[in-house]
């Protein structure tokens, strides 16, 4: 039974990911001409200031973004499965964000985070550059990034929150618990399998970010190294630089990163994922 | 076993199902009289589907699709396509790529494309746009381009202050935006981080240069060329000129039409677009040449950065009559004239100029072009070389953070010398 | 006196919940409003300095110019074909695959289930150039095939759906062996229909993924009329200029499809336990 979805995966995914491993230990030409220099490419990246910058940046951001993310995506999805008024309506809306234009969701938010005339500061009172100070830059990315995800994970986590059975409920209210009780007895472990591969999607997701890093600050921006990801600098040395050798190593360098986390978490997750139901 | 077999089975099925609707592609390209023809830019759309027309007219075998892909979009494709020798039958190729294509023998040749002596009426500097690194020809020259100043008529009023003419200098930049931000309140020249739009310009006016002629060695460490980018960066620590953090928010082309700024240098493409998509600001701009520097180093104080694009094909088809011919019509005067005459950018043809010039008498208020084209007598090729891709964001970033306050002009611009000439070492 | 407080309590909590979601539907709202607001203006005004919310005199022929510049009706009917096809994919392989990895075991069981996880790893920056390569040998470009292509299989709908067939307690399906069933039949009769919701979700996930994907079917297919939405979209941006307003009056047409898909989806979510009856 699982032989389609493997077999497909070996064809699309691994096949190319095999190609990337060579080319991380080959000097590349042009056009696929190539020569093998062994772990050269490891040694420059790993000598890179540039490169551990976006290490850094990347991890910070993941750090910025997947906890509150995933904890206020957890906190729509309860009040949208809760009894109110318009859910339909509420649920309509928090789905918006996902099929809105790139072009939109950039125009809007730089323009709120403008430094002279943006939203935010008006609102906060304060008078910051939000997108062109280094300090605030990735902080205003994982705003971004937080308010995109919100609606897929609130989905996906709704799914979990509709396959619990009301009559645990009554029987807990019976017992008489409170709300804050039945939350963390009955819908945290019974939605803990979900919850967990949310988490990990939405970790994997913002350690390969990219898209976003590049919508919301242009190459002529002075913080770019600050907020630069590795997918970004992957972008810049693949596909504009041309060197495929070097951008294979930090692909794999980012797999490899993003592999020691999701092991760590599927470690931590005997202690908190509740499979027997 | 038996469910595997049903999986395949479906699987097989969908992409049967699929493959049905798949037309088969790609037999030998033109055999079949049609042509495809990627560009990248939607504003060129038009221009590109008259030529077509208009080949299709003298050709009636042959008909040509236009077809339009997004700039970033456009490269990962083309490179894709030329992996598995499925290019379209004739693209646009950009300066910033040519020689990796060129030098990767992914181009055809077409140096001895013509009979006669068409190409002499190209400029050198449109030939050299057009070449690889061994200097024959792998596309046929589509357009060519200026740098212009871009200044906002009624502040100048306000201000007092005359236009900008061909005797303006550097000094008289710097006077007027002075001049203007105390009559108006409003920016004077906005001097944005850019290559083509910025520092070259100055660089090359102060008798500097990027790289050296024969493409071995960069310049940053000339005296010239240190003095231009210190003149240029400096201009941001002007009250009239805002800092690059504003530029990182705001294109200078949308402050300059809001009525923020009074200058800026804009490329002579975005001209027309502009003239019809700000009709309120008709008649209250205006173009004038680059204003030179007084005191240079060497040279007469002129340039103008002149980039230009062309119209090539994939090696494979060098034999292709149906596509050969195409591009041997793209580039004859008759071509490029219609080109021309759509405005959006000057054909390379010497002497079809006046048609796009031409193309601005459509509206009320005829913008000065004509600067635009004096200044090909003085304009300088785009800087380019083989290892540009590995060093232009580098450099770029060494720049920025001058800028950005992290580096002095003298450090900056030393790593940008290190950078490039060990890019050239490296090949 | 302790009923009414628990009463008042309940009030306020009440309250609370309608405050977060109306700020939050708010936040959520406004890149939509805006998209709505800047295809009503001129394309001079959508790039004015300070930007205005409101247009001064609404444009309505954005909408007319966004319509004559793309074929919709082709763009149209190749999303909902991609969608739908990697909508199908990703839910009979997953669910399958998913199924497998949950409930029973065989050789190599983890292994494979690695081979899983470390997909969704990897940045699909990678897959581009491959998989258009693959299809090229094959002379598959250019055709609604191709947009499907990267879509055939889903590692993220494999591990979801996993997770929710480890919800399921075993003794379910022991039951349904009790009742004469074989794994097959165990599988597809009585497991997953219990799986609605999360099946549901799955659907919204991916629809939404292949809708929003740009770079691949600009980069497989040329052709406009083998475009999807978000990619036809796309070839509106020019090199230096980019007619915002006409590209957001188009936006907003490409939206409906998606709209009204989720509509009839969330429904699923509120009946599909009704119709999985089981608990």
């Amino acid at each position: 039974m699982v032989a389609p979805t493997i077999i497909g995966l070996l064809v699309l995914n691994y096949y190319p990911l095999i190609q990337t491993i060579i080319l991380s230990f080959s000097k590349t030409k042009t056009f696929g001409a190539m020569e093998f220099n062994g772990l050269n490419n490891y040694i420059d990246m790993f000598q890179s200031p540039e490169f551990w910058k976006a290490t850094w940046n990347t991890i910070l951001f993941c750090i910025l973004t997947v906890p509150v993310g995933i904890i206020l995506a957890l906190l729509v999805a309860i009040l949208l499965n809760a009894k109110v008024k318009f859910k339909g309506g509420f649920r309509a809306i928090y789905f918006l964000p996902m099929v809105c234009a790139p072009a939109a969701i950039a125009m809007v938010w730089r323009w709120m985070f403008n430094g002279e005339y943006g939203i935010i500061n008006a609102i906060l009172g304060v008078k910051i550059n939000w997108l062109t100070n280094p300090q605030t830059a990735i902080i205003a990315c994982a705003i971004v990034a937080i308010w995109s995800s919100i609606g897929y994970d609130a989905v996906l986590l709704l799914s979990g929150l509709q396959g619990i059975s009301k009559s645990y409920y009554e029987a807990a209210r019976i017992d008489g618990a409170g709300r804050i009780k039945q939350f963390f007895s009955i819908t945290l472990p019974m939605i803990s399998p979900t919850l967990f591969v949310t988490l990990i999607m939405r970790m994997m997701a913002s350690l390969k970010v990219y898209d976003l890093i590049y919508m919301m600050v242009d190459q002529s921006n002075p913080v770019l190294p600050d907020v630069q990801s590795l997918m970004y600098l992957f972008y810049r040395e693949a596909f504009v630089a041309g060197n495929k050798g070097y951008a294979s190593a930090i692909v794999v360098w980012t797999i490899l990163l993003i592999g020691i986390v999701t092991v760590v978490q599927f470690i931590g997750q005997k202690k908190w994922v509740n499979y027997d139901v | 076993m038996k469910h595997i077999k049903r999986a395949a089975l479906l699987l097989a099925t969908v992409a049967m199902l699929f493959s049905m609707t798949a037309c088969s592609n790609n037999p030998a390209s033109g055999s079949d009289g049609k042509l495809t023809m990627q560009i990248w830019d939607n504003s060129q759309r038009e221009a590109m589907q008259a030529l077509a027309d208009a080949y299709h007219e003298i050709n009636p075998d042959v008909t040509i699709e236009v077809q339009v892909t997004s700039w970033d979009e456009y490269w990962t494709k083309l490179e894709a396509a030329a992996g598995s020798k499925n290019l379209p039958d004739i693209f646009w190729m950009h300066t910033n790529y040519i020689l990796l294509y060129a030098d990767s023998g992914m181009l055809a040749d077409v140096t001895d494309l013509y009979d006669d002596d068409t190409y002499s009426h190209y400029s050198d500097v449109s030939i050299a746009n057009t070449q690889g690194s061994d200097g024959r020809m792998y596309a046929v020259p589509k357009d060519k381009d200026t740098v212009c100043l871009v200044y906002n008529k009624e502040m100048f009023d306000q201000a007092g202050v005359s236009y900008p003419d061909e005797n303006w200098t550097w000094d008289d930049l710097v006077d007027a935006s002075q001049k203007i931000y105390d009559a108006t309140g409003k920016y004077g020249y906005m001097a944005y981080c850019d290559e083509q739009l910025g520092y070259w310009n100055f660089v090359y006016q102060n008798g500097g240069y990027i790289l050296n002629d024969d493409k071995t060695a960069a310049g940053f460490d000339q005296p010239a060329t240190i003095d231009a980018m210190k003149f240029y960066i400096g201009l941001q620590d002007n009250e009239w000129c805002p800092d690059q953090t504003y530029f990182a928010e705001t294109a200078p082309g949308n402050a300059f039409f809001s009525g923020q700024g009074a200058m800026f240098f804009e490329g002579t493409w975005n001209l027309l677009y502009e003239m019809k998509n700000y009709p309120e600001m008709q008649g209250k701009w205006d173009v004038a040449v680059l204003p030179k520097c007084p005191n240079p180093v060497s040279g007469d104080g002129r340039a103008t950065i002149s980039n230009g694009l062309g119209y090539a094909t994939a090696s494979y088809n060098q034999d292709n009559e149906t596509v050969m011919d195409f591009l041997k019509w793209l580039g004859t005067e008759e071509a490029q004239q219609i080109h021309s005459s759509y405005g959006a950018a000057i054909s390379g043809y010497e002497g079809t100029e006046q048609a796009w010039v031409d193309a601005f008498d459509q509206f009320d208020y005829r913008l000065n072009v004509e600067a635009c084209i004096d200044m090909f007598d003085y304009s300088v090729q785009s800087v380019n070389d083989a290892t540009r891709p590995n060093w232009k964001s580098k450099v770029n970033d060494e720049i920025l953070k001058i800028y950005g306050g992290q580096l002095s002009v003298d450090e900056g611009l030393a790593n940008c010398n290190t950078i490039i000439n060990e890019a050239i070492a490296e090949g | 006196m302790k009923q009414k407080s628990i009463k008042g309590s309940r009030n306020v909590a009440t309250i609370l919940t309608y405050v977060f979601l109306i700020l939050g539907s708010a936040i959520m709202i406004f890149p939509f409003l805006w998209m709505i607001l800047t295809s009503l203006k001129s394309l001079a005004e959508s790039t004015q300095i300070p930007p205005t919310i409101f247009p001064a005199v609404p444009y309505f022929s954005n909408f007319a110019d966004a319509l004559t510049s793309l074929p919709f009706a082709n763009l149209y009917v190749n999303t909902i074909l991609m969608v739908l096809a990697r909508v199908i994919c990703a839910i009979v392989f997953s669910s399958m695959a998913g199924y497998a990895f949950a409930k029973l075991n065989f050789k190599g069981k983890n292994l494979l289930f690695t081979l899983i996880l470390v997909q969704m790893m990897m940045p699909s920056q990678i897959f581009v150039i491959p998989q258009y390569e693959m299809l090229a040998s094959v002379s598959m470009t250019e055709s609604i095939f191709a947009l499907v292509f990267p879509g055939l299989v889903s590692a993220f709908g494999t591990f979801f759906l996993r997770q929710a067939y480890l919800g399921i307690p075993n003794e379910i399906g022991e039951a349904a062996y009790l009742d004469g069933c074989n794994q097959w039949q165990a599988f597809t009769k009585v497991m997953l229909p219990l799986t609605g919701t999360s099946v549901a979700a799955l659907t919204i996930f991916t629809a939404v993924f292949a809708y929003a994907d740009l770079m691949w079917p600009l980069v497989v297919n040329t052709d406009i009329n083998l475009m999807t939405l978000s990619s036809g979209l796309a070839t509106l941006k020019g090199q230096f200029m980019t007619n915002y307003p006409v590209l957001m009056a188009g936006s907003l047409f490409a939206m409906v499809p998606m709209l009204i898909l989720y509509l009839i989806f969330q429904r699923q979510f509120i009946e599909g336990i009704a119709l999985t009856g089981g608990k």
